[in-house]
């Protein structure tokens, strides 16, 4: 059985600075909730908050109903993995995925059967007897899973599990933690400052700057419609439009912009990502089109990075590189062009 | 003495360097290597053995109830003492290191003090409460007194094994549900057992050999090594005390012995 997650107002000031400025959110039982946000942000201190290390000034902290906002850490029945896993190392692999359960009193034989159980659901059954000095990152990582998962907790809390990994080995364990959390269906909660693996890994995704909240939603979601200019910049690259709207009607550098939902007057503020850009060919046209020439550009091996100067200031759009039209060149003229409904209208961050 | 590995690098000592490590390490182990063939003397006062080697002097410590009673003494007090320190000592070191405020680092140097202080000074202030308390020349009275100075020892051994403690075993310990017992005995104590062994070793030499305190706070029911060796000296010269003086330092070579041996299974 899994339980779900409420953060009702949780502040944590240190001296003047405030680390977490009234944060609410709600975390579905079951459900894989990212923390997302660069460092100082404030995520990991509610990650901490959540774990019981942490006690925040002000809100609460509710699982299911039961207020737990100044339960101690070791009464809260959460599994938890540290970052750089916080391994025992003067216990075997075994002992320490046994800890937990040797902390409750619990019997030799049931002990021996959950970290049978427990290893097996990592793959690590062959190495029980190592030390963790003896095993590489991802296997590590892997007994820290084990560990946290070995007594049924309630929660599972993930701090930066992956960061410690190289890129290619964190891809592979992104795909195996999100098929271990289906497999145990328990409410997981990460903390991550890597927007690639918080989109991949989360149903649901937190997005925070500054201590403050800025938007929550699936990771298609925050993606495709973020919330403000940081969120679009965060996840992912964009471009930023500072048009005017007169009668309905978007202006920006000397032309007209085609958007769908534009307000009838005022600034507006569009995120375009540089994927929703085609280059056009001769002839070919868009309900918006840029003339422009290319200032810079990058190879990427799928695809190219270009930088185009137009008169509504420099765009950046991504070129698949299979069968190029053009081979990118600097002051190339390009024709830019994308739809009505490819940008999005995003709000300034308050300072 | 680390001949030539300094930061010159490849370059050995010069000739003046190395006669003066020399003469410092002789000037150092001169006075201990006399005792040796004084205590296997054939005469009947302190001396070196004239005519012949003789193990007299060591039977004779070994089969005198007055050395045997003083050697017993000075080994359940030292053990006392050494059980009081490592326990006062290991305690206050993990409070000052689990609260970590300028505060605890107070505490940290004024629990140094003993080290530094003259053991003269500390002694007469002893003789004063233990006058008080009804302490002198008591079993307790000694041992206390071993144990609380021989906790600097074992604060300074714990705490450099607590400074290289990972903070986050005790968080993971306690997210996992253990309670601050369970933390204690199962992550933290055996994490930092080679400081506490170091530092127990070091205070079980302390009181093993120390002599100024016992003078002042016993009379004439404590009667520790170090003092009956003391007032033989006063006394007669008696080449037993050259016996004794080799058992001592035979017991606290093989104790430091120990220390490295455990720190180099540890290192290694």
């Amino acid at each position: 059985m899994s339980h779900a997650l409420a953060l009702h107002g949780v502040t944590k000031r240190y001296g003047n600075f405030v680390a977490v400025d009234r944060v609410s959110l709600d975390v579905a039982a079951g459900s894989f909730l990212t923390l997302l946000g660069p460092s100082g942000s404030g995520k990991t201190t509610i990650l901490m908050a959540i774990a019981g290390f942490t006690v925040p000034d002000a809100g609460r902290i509710l699982l299911d109903t039961k207020d737990i906002t100044a339960l101690p850490p070791e009464k809260r029945d959460f599994g938890m993995v540290f970052q750089g896993y916080a391994l025992f190392p003067h216990m075997t692999v075994a002992e320490n995925v046994a800890f937990p359960l040797r902390v409750r009193g619990m019997g030799r034989a049931e002990r021996e059967d959950k970290v049978r159980a427990a290893l097996d659901l990592v793959q690590l059954s062959a190495l029980g007897d190592r030390r963790p000095q003896q095993l590489s990152g991802g296997q590590q990582q892997r007994v820290a899973l084990a560990r946290a998962l070995v007594f049924d907790p309630a929660l599972l809390l993930l701090d930066e599990p992956l960061s410690a990994l190289d890129k290619k080995l964190r891809a592979e364990l992104q795909e195996e933690l999100r098929a271990l959390h289906r497999r145990v269906g328990r409410t997981f909660v990460n903390v991550t400052h890597d927007q690639d693996e918080a989109l991949s890994l989360s149903d649901q995704v937190a997005i925070l700057n500054h201590g403050k909240l800025i938007q929550t939603g699936e990771p298609a979601a925050l993606y495709e419609r973020p919330a403000t200019r940081f969120v679009a910049d965060f996840l992912g690259k964009s471009n930023f439009l500072e048009a005017t709207a007169e009668g309905g009607v978007l202006h920006l550098g000397g032309l007209d912009l085609a958007q769908a939902d534009a307000p009838a007057s005022g600034p507006v503020l569009l995120s375009l990502r540089p994927e929703k850009i085609a280059l056009l060919a001769d002839g070919e046209t868009a309900a918006n089109v840029a003339p422009g020439k290319i200032l810079s550009w990058s190879y990427l091996g799928a695809g190219y990075s270009l930088v185009v100067d137009t008169p509504m200031g420099p765009l950046r759009a991504s070129l698949p590189s299979w069968r190029a039209p053009i081979a990118p060149a600097e002051g190339l003229a390009v024709r830019l062009g994308w739809a009505a409904d490819a940008a999005v209208a995003v709000a300034e961050d308050p300072a | 003495m680390n001949g030539g590995h300094g930061p010159g690098g490849g370059h050995g000592p010069g000739p003046f360097a190395r006669g003066i490590a020399w003469a410092t390490a002789l000037y150092l182990l001169l006075p201990l290597s006399i005792v040796l063939p004084v205590s296997l003397t054939d005469q009947r006062f302190l001396s070196l053995p004239k005519h012949d080697i003789s193990w007299q002097y060591y039977h004779n410590l070994f089969t005198s109830p007055l050395w045997l009673d003083a050697m017993a003494q000075s080994f359940w007090i030292a053990c006392a003492a050494t059980a009081i320190a490592v326990i006062c000592g290991t305690l206050c070191a993990i409070g000052c290191w689990r609260l970590a405020r300028r505060s605890t680092e107070v505490i940290r140097a004024l629990m140094l003090l003993p080290l530094i202080i003259p053991s003269i000074v500390y002694a007469i202030g002893l003789y004063r409460y233990f006058a008080w308390a009804g302490l002198l020349d008591t079993f307790l009275g000694v041992a206390l007194a071993h144990g609380v100075t021989g906790i600097p020892y074992v604060i300074v051994t714990v705490s450099t094994a607590l400074a290289a403690f990972d903070p986050r075993l005790e968080q993971a310990s306690r997210g996992m549900g253990a309670s601050l017992r369970q933390t204690l005995a199962w992550v933290i104590l055996p994490r930092i057992m080679p400081g506490i062994v170091s530092g127990g070793i070091f205070a079980f030499i302390h009181s093993w050999d120390e002599l100024l305190i016992v003078l002042f706070i016993a009379s004439r029911n404590v009667y520790t090594l170090p003092r009956r060796i003391w007032n033989g000296i006063n006394e007669n010269l008696d080449p037993t005390m050259a016996a004794v003086a080799v058992l001592l330092i035979g017991m606290t070579l093989a104790l430091l012995l120990l220390d490295m041996a455990l720190r180099r299974r540890r290192e290694g």
